[in-house]
């Protein structure tokens, strides 16, 4: 394959290492891992907000209350149903005309919140479901206490089933906080942004965000998979 | 005063079906295109090949581990760099063409390797060859498997379209966006966006669900 | 009718045929045992090539198998496949599964595909479940389905891995009057099988393999009365006892 596909393809790169400007990038380097740390911890405060909206969903769900369960359900329909965008506008425009002043990122991490805890709902529920009947009464019938079979036998095995999809969970986080920039928060795809309006750099800007975003997703898929085998073996 | 902006809301109303009829043109449209080329990476990427399968695999991870917003800008910005100029509608569907074949092609390939290669061998051996192969023995087999998460993924892309209104792109969440310079009660504006695109993934929703109920019940007995 | 010369097989490190020498008439029926792992199955999915071998030479009825340049397709119509695991297409009723092949490869006409299927359904015993799903057949009937698959596409050679290892007891004689009924017709056979009853009765010679290597091979009542060397004396004793 070398010999023959090999040369447009230098030809190629070198044509666009020639115009891509990475004085430029350098300049903007500070930007860039300014807005890569916000989409860190914005996303991070995504992740634990909607884990707990997504228990308290699914325990609600499950719940013996039907009004309570019926709540929890219109909820995640209607979150599942709609985009995120529409979400973080709906938001972003209407807390205001009710009164609600939020900052951007309260705003922004409120969306990522709910729209996030509809999918974890599912994830939580997946996790209990996991531990089967016998296991509580095997710990049971040996007499450790509710505090004890939850430490030493629920928890840790809800965990390594929850553990993937949780990770995957993560992924989607980080990519929706993109949506964010549209409510001018600084975050990587607003750094990108922000260079393409300055210098006119569309091309620096965005491959540059895209290439941070990237990082965040190897190590997410990398530990994804850890994750995975783990499981697998604690299964066998 | 609601009753005010609720008037004017129902006076924009044409506006707003204006904007949801773009928003099935894109998703449609990247949704059909999407789906032929998805099922294409995605036997390729089920196939023994050793040059295609992990060009598809690396570029598959590129698009998933990327916003799908800063891909939408990248196709838009860059692709005028190298002299090809697009308007916002074509840039769109093409972005969202992309999205959908790379996680549809992930799909496939997972439907195709469920198959027992046990199945592959047998048709082997009777003298079929790889197409047919495919075509009568792996695919309707497959099918199963790869419907429910199908319509399941054309929901994730439909709300997903509503990125592209970034672009400038005439969709229903753009329709919303101007309104809501107009018309400032964003509740309303954005509560009737909602509500448009709930009415077209909800049914699709549900039909994902039963269609996983039923397969899921259906594979012991095997009746098609 | 099919000859191996001095053929080798590996997966990977894994030597698992070592120079097998091998010469089947036509009309013959071989029967190969071997404890597991011993290269027998790998020995007659060589046949077809849906394993393909390393070193040597393997020729089917005129046809060289280990060139890569061979028409594979044209020589497994010719070669019918039973699995241990019958790998029936479980979306498609008895009648569908043998008329596929016969219609796709051989072009055949469908009503002609299907006159031919009932007939060869009939064959096997199963005049009255032409219509049936193979998950509403029994392990017994659907590996007669999977022969009669076979038979469809008139071969001249049909392979058997195992056919009865997945079989509840009760289900292993209908299959195997079934194969009977085949070597009497003077179909050229090769059945891997621990069925030693089958072997004494109905096969002109026996083999023995061990080790990716074959031990011995001689007529069965030579093979059963007087085993040569050490190993298929061992193997015997372990499988006749139960």
């Amino acid at each position: 394959m070398g010999r023959l596909n090999g040369r447009p393809i230098v030809y190629m790169s070198s044509a666009m290492l020639e115009t891509f400007n990475f004085r430029v990038i350098f300049e903007y380097l500070p930007l860039f891992w300014s807005c890569f740390l916000a989409t860190l911890w914005l996303s991070a405060a995504g992740l634990l907000g909607s884990l707990l909206v997504g228990t308290l969903a699914c325990g609600l769900r499950i719940s013996r209350f039907k009004l309570l369960a019926w709540i929890a359900g219109v909820y995640i329909e209607s979150i599942r149903s709609t985009p995120l965008l529409v979400q973080l506008f709906f938001f972003y425009f209407g807390l205001p005309s009710l009164g609600f002043r939020m900052s951007e990122s309260a705003t922004g991490i409120l969306a990522l919140t709910l729209n996030s805890g509809a999918y974890m709902a599912e994830i939580v529920r997946a996790g209990i479901q996991s531990i089967s009947h016998g296991q509580v009464e095997a710990a049971v019938s040996s007499g450790l206490n509710y505090l004890q079979r939850m430490r030493h036998i629920i928890l840790p095995q809800a965990i390594g089933v929850t553990l993937p999809p949780l990770l995957g969970q993560a992924i989607v986080l980080v990519k929706d906080s993109a949506l964010l920039s549209l409510i001018s928060l600084s975050e990587l795809t607003r750094a990108g942004q922000i260079m393409t309006s300055e210098r006119f750099m569309p091309a620096e800007g965005f491959l540059t965000s895209a290439l941070f975003y990237l990082i965040i997703y190897y190590i997410l898929k990398g530990l994804t998979h850890w994750s995975q085998k783990r499981l697998i073996y604690m299964q066998t | 005063m609601w009753s005010f902006y609720i008037e004017q809301l129902i006076h924009s109303l044409p506006f707003f079906l204006k904007g949801l009829w773009m928003t099935i043109a894109v998703s449609g449209l990247s949704l059909l295109a999407g789906t032929a080329i998805g099922f294409i990476w995605g036997i390729l990427r089920a196939s023994r090949s050793r040059f295609v399968k992990p060009l598809i695999g690396a570029w598959v991870d590129v698009v998933r581990g990327t916003p799908f917003l800063v891909q939408v800008f990248i196709i838009f910005f860059l692709l005028p760099e190298f002299g090809i100029q697009l308007e916002a509608f074509p840039a769109a569907v093409i972005a969202l063409t992309n999205l959908a074949a790379c996680f549809i092609c992930e799909i496939v390939a997972a439907g195709i390797q469920a198959v027992p290669s046990g199945q592959m061998e047998a048709a082997t051996s009777t003298g079929l060859n790889a197409l047919q192969q495919l075509r009568y023995v792996i695919l309707p087999q497959s099918m199963r498997i790869i419907l429910p998460p199908l319509v399941g993924q054309f929901v994730l892309l439909i709300k997903d379209s509503s990125v592209v209104s970034a672009i400038g792109v005439m969709d229903v969440t753009r329709v919303g966006w101007l309104t809501v310079q107009r018309v400032p009660q964003g509740l309303l504006v954005f509560g009737l966006v909602a509500v448009l695109y709930f009415v077209i993934c909800y049914p699709l929703i549900r039909i994902s669900n039963s269609m996983e109920k039923r397969m899921s019940a259906g594979v012991t007995l095997n009746k098609m | 009718m099919i000859e191996f010369r001095d053929v080798h097989k590996w997966f990977g490190e894994l030597h698992v045929l070592k120079g097998i020498n091998l010469k089947v008439d036509p009309a013959e029926v071989l029967v190969v045992c071997g404890p597991s792992g011993s290269g027998k199955s790998t020995l007659i999915r060589c046949i077809n090539r849906l394993e393909p071998i390393q070193k040597g030479a393997l020729i089917v009825d005129t046809m060289k198998v280990h060139e890569s340049k061979t028409n594979m397709t044209r020589l497994r119509a010719e070669i019918g496949f039973v699995f241990q695991q019958f790998n029936l297409y479980p979306h498609m009723t008895a009648l569908q599964n043998v008329t596929l092949a016969p219609m796709k490869v051989r072009k055949t006409a469908k009503k002609e595909a299907e006159d031919q299927g009932r007939y060869v359904l009939e064959k096997v015993g199963l005049g009255d479940k032409l219509h049936q799903y193979p998950a509403q057949l029994s392990g017994g009937q659907q590996q007669r389905v999977a022969i009669a698959r076979g038979l469809c596409m008139r071969p001249k050679i049909m392979l058997f891995d195992e056919p009865t290892s997945a079989l509840d007891p009760e289900m292993i004689n209908e299959v195997l009057e079934v194969m009977r009924n085949l070597a009497r017709e003077g179909m050229t056979m090769i059945v891997v099988t621990h069925e030693m009853g089958f072997a004494r009765e109905v096969a002109h010679r026996v083999a023995f393999m061990d080790f990716g290597e074959l031990m011995e091979i001689a007529p069965p009542r030579e093979f059963f009365a007087h085993p040569k060397s050490e190993r298929t004396k061992l193997f015997l004793s372990k499988i006749l006892t139960h």
